[in-house]
């Protein structure tokens, strides 16, 4: 436990509410050097946990947005073949053309690996990539080195990533690929721990503004056949709506008002079923 | 250290694996793990990798910490053994009139809902007071009809004639006036199977091909020539939906097995589900339609660029598609139309089709043949049609 640098302990950030249980988790999969893999609901603060772990650990996030097409290698390095092409060609740039190595670019996984200190590695969305693809990642997350072929170079990870992996709740992932890392679903959170959540991002909040704002958004998440629910993100974009606008008052929501509903609802089925239902609130 | 809290959790099948298993171990030696609330945790984290394993996780560290006993499905058992024996007996009304002691005439005012509680209660009865050593109860062998060792599911209630209508009458599909000849027959198989490659997906053009380039380069006279081709893409996953129910797919069920096991080397995952008629709240991994359930909710957690295909007829009484409880079997209560399911189906994969063996000239003439055509694209199971089908399924959005 004295090992100082590595077991940094995980506390909270100044812009991140967080729960018991989940520092605990972060903490032990620091220690045992595994990729943590989050799973919940849009909007429950995945991806912020990686910030927030950055931001309290003071270490450099490198975020990999994955994408469909994504492919492994592109995220590892980039071997930029038509830029060399181009420099043998016309022979009018900086770099030494018989030199491959010039032409090689890290990509996001490759930062974390050559980086000088610690960094957090974000790799945010994981489920819309290929199983393969996920697979073939997690062998190199777990050995911490991969090859770079063109130039017969072993990149090593000079200080072992803290590996956040986040997916959407809705697909499964393959069983190797949940085998090496630990896991962790965050639950939508409870009104109190909502209100919390709220009172970080705005400090001085009107108490009885508060109450009503989650009270409304916990009723609103009640109503039946809304393909995406309101979340945390949905509740502090509202409020900051309801804040900025003068007209607005409270009392209008304690009875049943519930104003830019499109700030919530993202989907116009969605907001076209909830319209209806605010309906119903006020009688 | 906790082994057996390890092989609870298998038994109750939670999938732990032993590397989890000594991770959790490194976990402990590095004292990390300090109250029984770090090991709860730490613990979860650790072993159990997917959110719907977090009830029984609790339920087996409650019974191993704690000492909670685990819930045995009592109820659920009883249910299911009366199930099969009921079915069984409605077969023959008049031996099932007997046993429970009423009327035939009764029987038949029944609702399918009241006949199965009445029937349990009795069931429930019988057991208390004879502990299972009643003439018609036994599950063993004293029953006159044995609850196991029949197609369990695939028995269907049957045999009370037509006219009675308050039993649920799962009466022989009544739609089976059409040609016995298979349009794809087995000796079509290998013209079928070319149709069937044509399912590799394409990338976009926008790989270098090198060796390509040089050579175009070169003849160019060094005037630089750039050559794409096209990006190999994952392969296929396919889900394949047969309704193996009845005897009028019977001819088809294999062959449209075989077929797709044969492209099996060129998908990257095919799964096979079957179903009878329609699908209701479940699809089946095994052919008898029993033991391995899969709630059709639960298809979203699928790829959902992987291809639908379903095989089936379409032909069944339009109640059967269209009612709340439309499913022929007495289990299956699915409080939504199928049509629900299927539009729901339809809608999680977006690149979806329906075979049906049923010749293209008799589709009209069958009302939910219409219905399943307006949510699935619809084609028959014919060389023609199986290659239309797949142009379909392959097409970009």
């Amino acid at each position: 436990m004295n090992d100082g640098n590595q077991l940094k302990k995980f506390a909270g950030a100044s812009q991140y509410v967080l729960d018991d249980e989940l520092a605990k988790i972060v903490n032990i999969t620091m220690a045992l050097e595994m990729p943590l893999l989050l799973k919940g609901e849009p909007g429950t603060g995945k991806t912020m946990l990686a910030h927030a772990i950055a931001e309290a650990l003071d270490m450099r996030l490198i975020v990999l947005n994955v994408k469909s097409s994504l492919k492994l290698i592109d995220s590892l390095y980039q071997y930029d073949t038509l830029t060399r092409l181009n420099d043998s060609r016309f022979g009018d740039s900086q770099r030494d053309v018989s030199n491959i190595e010039e032409y090689i670019r890290m990509g996001k996984i490759g930062q974390a690996f050559v980086s000088d200190e610690r960094v957090v590695l974000l790799i945010d969305e994981i489920d819309k990539a290929d199983t393969d693809f996920q697979d073939d990642m997690l062998d190199i997350l777990d050995q911490m080195h991969f090859d770079i072929i063109e130039i017969d170079k072993t990149v090593k990870a000079k200080h072992r990533p803290v590996v956040i992996i986040t997916s959407n709740a809705k697909k499964d992932l393959s069983d190797p690929f949940l085998g090496r890392c630990n896991f962790h679903h965050i639950a939508f959170p409870e009104p109190d721990m909502m209100k919390e959540i709220v009172r970080v991002h705005f400090p001085d909040i009107d108490k009885e503004l508060l109450d009503s704002a989650v009270h409304t958004l916990y009723r609103l998440r009640e109503i039946k056949n809304i393909e995406k629910k309101p979340a945390t993100r949905e509740l502090i974009n509202w409020i900051r709506a309801l804040k900025s606008d003068p007209d607005f008052k409270i009392k209008d929501l304690i009875k049943g008002h519930v104003p830019y509903l499109g700030v919530l609802f993202k989907k116009s089925p969605d907001l076209f079923i909830a319209q209806k239902a605010v309906g119903h609130f006020r009688m | 250290m906790f082994t057996d809290f390890f092989y609870t959790l298998r038994k109750v099948g939670v999938p732990v694996t032993p590397t989890a298993f000594l991770r959790l171990h490194k976990a402990l030696s590095m004292g990390l793990i300090n109250s029984v609330d770090d090991f709860y945790t730490a613990a979860r984290s650790i072993l159990v990798k997917s959110e719907r394993y977090f009830d029984l996780y609790d339920q087996v560290f409650a019974h191993r910490f704690q000492g909670v006993e685990l819930k045995e499905p009592d109820e659920l058992e009883l249910s299911d053994i009366a199930r099969s024996l009921l079915e069984e007996w409605l077969k023959d009304p008049q031996m099932l009139a007997d046993v429970l002691g009423i009327d035939e005439s009764e029987l038949g005012k029944l609702s399918p809902e009241e006949l199965m509680e009445y029937f349990l209660e009795r069931l429930k009865e019988q057991t208390e007071a004879h502990h299972g050593g009643s003439k018609w109860i036994g599950t063993g062998g004293t029953a006159p009809v044995g609850h196991s060792g029949f197609h369990p599911g695939g028995m269907r209630v049957g045999g009370i004639s037509r006219n009675k209508s308050a039993v649920k009458v799962a009466m022989d599909r009544r739609y089976r006036d059409y040609s016995q000849q298979g349009p794809l027959t087995q000796s079509q198989m290998g013209e079928a199977l070319k149709r069937l490659r044509h399912m590799v997906p394409v990338g976009p053009k926008d790989k270098v091909n090198v060796r390509e380039t040089i050579y175009q380069t070169v003849k160019n006279a060094g005037e630089i020539e750039i050559v794409f081709e096209r990006r190999l893409k994952d392969r296929l996953k396919v889900i394949l939906a047969i309704d193996n129910g009845g005897w009028s797919m019977e001819p088809y069920v294999e062959l449209v097995q075989t077929l797709f096991n044969y492209a099996r080397s060129q998908f990257k995952d095919l799964k096979t589900f079957y179903f009878h008629n329609t699908i209701y709240n479940h699809l089946w991994e095994d052919p008898q339609r029993h033991y391995k359930p899969l709630p059709v909710n639960e298809l979203v957690r699928f790829d959902s660029a992987t291809r639908f295909i379903i095989v089936g007829d379409a032909s069944m009484a339009p109640s059967e598609l269209m009612g709340q409880n439309g499913s022929i079997y007495f289990g299956e209560r699915s409080g939504k139309p199928s049509v629900e399911g299927l539009r729901f189906i339809a809608k999680t994969f977006p690149h979806s089709s329906w075979l049906n063996p049923v010749p293209i000239f008799e589709w009209r003439y069958t009302y939910t043949i219409g219905v399943i055509h307006e949510i699935f694209p619809m084609f028959p199971l014919t060389l023609d049609g199986l290659e239309k089908a797949v142009t379909h399924l392959m097409r970009k959005n």
